[in-house]
């Protein structure tokens, strides 16, 4: 749709386009992009600034380097591998921003199909970007691998072509383009992804073009690429985790106060290592116990003594076990609001020693809550049983008549146990869980009382009134329930016809439900 | 370091150093110059190729080859030797097309590539819209023009495989068969060479393509010992010209008649060429000696090759325990060696977590966790594929249900942990009982 078209025609425009003005200023390129805009631009760092600001990376950094080598020398693709965030795309931009030479970057994260990822790399070559002047297109069309292939090969001789005779300004860059693809590991999870990846090893051989250097950064070793079509492996170049020394050094660069800092690193570093070494992990938590750490302090800037030292320990060290047991989880709450919930929580925390009683931190309609309870119960106890679990004495007498185990009968109670552990919560179909649901549901009406003030729901109140009428409403529940993931469909019985559904909700998470319902919910589990 | 990066700034190549390692890189990184010396020979499989390449050009009859040969044996390379000789010795009668069986298997697009390159030959004008008929119609019409100008097609298939495999055309070999039936039908003068590394390629043509295939076959074997030595000193020694000056060229030269001389490099390059045999690795491990050579003194040295050998026997699992696994992953592994030693055939992490409570409780670790960390702990071994999902049909299960297994040998594991930085004494007593 040209502009001339779009003016002509009067078309009904709602409220919010008509509010906006058109007036965004065009990022108007002063000057069209230039070959030299494939190097890094600013000024190149020297190499000991790059050493010295990736610590414990020395030895990688200057593998990298010579693996690239000079300029203008010839080099066989390159393959960094290592864990997630051990810095192997920092380091390999940052190499190049140092090295000053041109390349071509591409993360096949952003670039999730096979024509996004040639498009952006030809549209780098072909210094081309995407504007309104051009529709936001691509400079070429490609998504197949042979058209790539061609169409890398002019792109590349252009630009090689402008490097070798343009004179350029002050710094050297060299007849030779650099490809990075970013996140290779990904490509395997493409459609016809195995070919993809065949092709990006294959592809210095089937270009026969010297001028173009390739590094690849995979977050996984280069075995899992092995395939039965044959492998033309790249010179691996590899990051392992960072060691307890190196995070040190990491976390430090950025402090104020680096005493105080260390200080604390002194502590608390040690048991989060043992946990993971991951810093995007360590730092969420590390940075939540530093805030703790300070909390006695009045002055942040001061340099503590060993005095100092011991009594900030001894005020850390109960929060240390209960971090530790929260390492991976971002917390959801505010960081400075809320003290009321963190009181709350914290009194929780010292009422029940070791177990840790938190409350639930997501908000559920009661309705759903029971349906989620009816689903845990209907998964997790055998279908047998339910008649004499939910009879009208509202829950299972647990006083079974003892009997004197003999072995047998304790192995097969094992084994029986086992295969309950393999195979997982069970199925049940939609008309057993509605049961179970009307069942506990009418258990539930006496405490209804003091939940209408916490819910504003209106299904809330329509339980004691005509439960037919809440039939669709209850349905609407169970697919907002599977949508969620509590509950999955697992597939229909072939005999009867009818969806199955299994539970998917841990036993925690419906324990801490039902304490939020005041519903006795270990009354109603069957325990072998 | 510092001289190092001075050098990388200098303007222009003026320290020898740096030439000469540019050059033995380019050396490196170029097949033709790599596979002449292993072609000089008369029995060499570049001269049966050209032989019989030449007479289809001189003689002006059709042929087809296939050349076969472990991956990264200089099958492509010996080949554009060839082609490239050819051309110089008879220019304007011969025609390369080259295809690739990564790229054009299907019909469609090989038959575009095809209309393309001949377009380019002969300056004519390739339309993009052309069909598929048209494009077929347009190569067996240049086919007979080229015969009856006596200049020869070379139709080069990188790939021979995927070219019969394509699961596209379900089992047509439409393009092999177009490709072989016009050369026996109309007067052309083409010769077919395919490339596969795959040893039994011709197996999987179908009857009438194989009917009409020659079952000309040239192997390509690993190099013998002798030809490694003469590959080694052509690839490395510097030539006595003009642009080096001479007291370095002959130095470096001397050194490199040392280090190959060393019973310690002979050793070392048994063992790499013990693992792979194929000229392309061993090119790789030269590259990556003579890219750690000491700029400064511009000599390599038996250091260099040292370092490449152990950069090239890698072993992704064990590394990936030694030094990325956090002790809480590796006592989530050592419960999974446990359960496999008991004999339970299948686990899951719920029962891998009741390990781990039991080693707990009769042990007092002190490094017990939730069990929301330990799943994390177990995600992230299942994403550096240290242990996978056992099957992969259990989509309707919740993770921690699904049936897990170890991709990581028992050996393996326990060398891993001995050589950890930090691993707990406690954990290679469990992983022994």
């Amino acid at each position: 749709m040209t502009r001339e078209d779009s003016s002509k025609v009067t078309r009904r425009s709602t409220r919010f386009s008509s509010s906006l003005t058109n007036d965004n200023p065009e990022p108007n390129p002063s000057h069209p992009p230039t070959v030299a805009d494939l190097t890094s631009g600013q000024e190149s760092i020297t190499l000991d600034a790059l050493l010295s600001s990736f610590p414990g990376r020395r030895s990688q950094i200057l593998d990298l380097i010579r693996l690239i080598g000079p300029l203008d020398s010839p080099a066989l693709p390159v393959m960094v591998y290592g864990d997630a965030s051990t810095g192997k795309t920092s380091v390999a931009l940052q190499v190049f921003k140092h090295l000053n030479r041109p390349f071509v970057y591409s993360s096949c994260r952003t670039c999730c199909t096979p024509r996004l990822f040639f498009e952006s790399i030809l549209n780098q070559l072909l210094l081309h970007s995407k504007c309104s002047s051009n529709g936001y297109a691509s400079a070429k069309r490609c998504d197949k691998p042979s058209d790539f292939v061609n169409l890398l090969k002019e792109a590349l001789s252009g630009v090689v072509e402008t490097l070798g005779s343009a004179k350029l300004e002050r710094k050297l860059m060299g007849k030779m383009v650099y490809l990075i693809v970013d996140h290779v590991d990904l490509i395997k999870e493409w459609d016809k992804g195995a070919m993809i990846l065949q092709f990006l090893f294959g592809l210095y051989s089937v270009l026969k073009m010297p001028q173009l250097g390739i590094i690849l950064i995979s977050g996984l070793p280069p075995d899992v690429y092995y395939s039965n079509m044959g492998y033309t492996d790249p010179i691996p170049v590899y990051f392992p985790e960072y060691s307890e020394e190196e995070l040190r050094q990491i976390f430090l660069k950025s402090q104020v106060n680096k005493k105080l800092y260390s200080a604390f690193l002194d502590v608390a570093l040690r048991p989060f290592c043992r946990v993971t070494r991951r810093v995007e992990e360590l730092s969420t938590s590390l940075s939540s116990l530093f805030r703790k750490y300070c909390e006695p302090l009045d002055d942040l800037s001061i340099s503590p003594n060993e005095d100092l030292k011991r009594r900030l320990y001894s005020n850390l060290r109960p929060h240390i076990t209960s971090c530790l047991n929260e390492v991976f989880r971002v917390s959801g709450r505010p960081r400075d609001g809320d003290t009321r919930g963190e009181r709350r929580q914290k009194a929780s925390y010292s009422s029940e020693k070791g177990e840790e009683l938190e409350v639930l931190d997501f908000h559920m309609s009661t309705s759903a809550k029971y349906l989620l309870i009816a689903a845990f119960l209907a998964s997790r106890n055998p279908a047998t049983l339910d008649a004499s679990m939910f009879d009208s004495t509202g829950g299972m007498d647990n006083r079974k008549r003892k009997r004197k185990a003999s072995e047998k009968s304790m192995e097969k109670k094992e084994m029986a146990e086992q295969e309950a552990v393999m195979k997982g919560p069970g199925s049940f179909p939609l008309e057993r869980l509605l049961a179970i649901f009307q069942c506990i549901a009418s258990v539930g009406d006496s405490s209804l009382g003091e939940e209408e003030d916490e819910e504003g729901e209106e299904e809330a109140t329509g339980y004691d009134k005509e439960s037919n009428n809440m039939m669709s409403d209850i349905l609407l529940q169970v697919a907002s329930l599977c949508d969620a993931n509590f509950m999955i469909k697992s597939g229909s019985c072939p005999l009867e016809g009818s969806i199955r559904y299994r539970s998917m909700v841990s036993e925690d998470l419906s324990l801490k439900v039902a304490r939020s319902l005041s519903f006795p919910l270990s009354k109603y589990l069957y325990r072998r | 370091m510092k001289s190092f990066s001075r050098q990388i700034l200098t303007m222009g190549n003026e320290n020898p150093a740096e030439k000469a390692l540019n050059l033995i890189r380019g050396r490196l990184c170029d097949p033709t110059f790599v596979f002449r010396p292993l072609s000089a020979s008369s029995d060499s499989n570049y001269s049966k190729l050209k032989f019989i390449v030449s007479t289809s050009v001189t003689e002006g009859c059709n042929n087809s080859i296939l050349l076969l040969g472990p991956r990264g044996s200089g099958k492509a390379a010996v080949l554009d030797l060839v082609v490239g000789d050819l051309m110089e010795e008879y220019p304007d009668s011969v025609t390369l097309i080259s295809l690739n069986g990564l790229l054009h298997s299907e019909d469609n697009c090989a038959f575009k590539e095809i209309a393309r390159q001949l377009c380019m030959e002969h300056h004519l004008l390739f339309s993009k819209m052309a069909s598929f008929d048209e494009n077929s119609q347009f190569i067996i019409a240049m086919l007979r023009e080229c015969g009856l100008a006596h200049k020869t097609i070379i139709f080069v298939l990188d790939e021979f495989d995927m070219f019969a495999q394509a699961s596209y055309s379900r089992g047509k070999q439409r393009l092999l068969y177009s490709l072989l039936d016009a050369m026996q039908s109309v007067t052309s003068q083409a010769v077919v060479v395919g490339i596969s590394s795959r040893l039994d390629a011709d197996q999987l043509l179908e009857k009438r393509v194989r009917s009409r295939f020659s079952h000309r076959k040239i192997l390509f074997l690993p190099p013998s010992r002798e030809e490694i030595d003469s590959l080694l000193e052509h690839l490395l020694s510097l030539p006595a010209d003009s642009s080096f000056p001479s007291g370095y060229v002959s130095q470096f030269n001397e050194k490199i008649k040392n280090i190959t001389s060393d019973t310690r490099f002979k050793d070392m390059l048994k063992t790499f060429l013990n693992a792979n045999s194929t000229v392309n690795s061993l090119l790789k491990f030269i590259f990556r000696a003579v890219s750690s050579m000491n700029l400064e003194s511009g000599l390599l040295s038996l250091e260099n090759f040292k370092t490449a050998l152990s950069s090239m026997q890698r072993q992704p699992k064990l590394e990936a325990v030694r030094a990325d696994c956090s002790i809480l992953e590796l006592y989530l592994l050592v419960c999974m060696r446990r359960l496999e030693v008991k004999e339970q055939s299948s686990y899951n992490f719920i029962s891998v977590m009741k390990e781990y409570k039991t080693i707990h409780d009769s042990f007092q670790t002190s490094d017990f966790y939730a069990q929301n960390v330990c799943l994390r702990a177990f995600e992230h071994l299942r994403e550096r594929e240290v242990i996978c999902y056992a099957e992969n049909r259990g989509q309707s299960q919740a993770g921690e249900y699904r049936s897990m297994k170890l991709l990581i040998s028992a050996s393996e594991l326990h060398q891993g942990m001995r050589s950890h930085a930090c691993c707990p004494a406690i954990l290679l007593k469990l992983l022994d009982h």
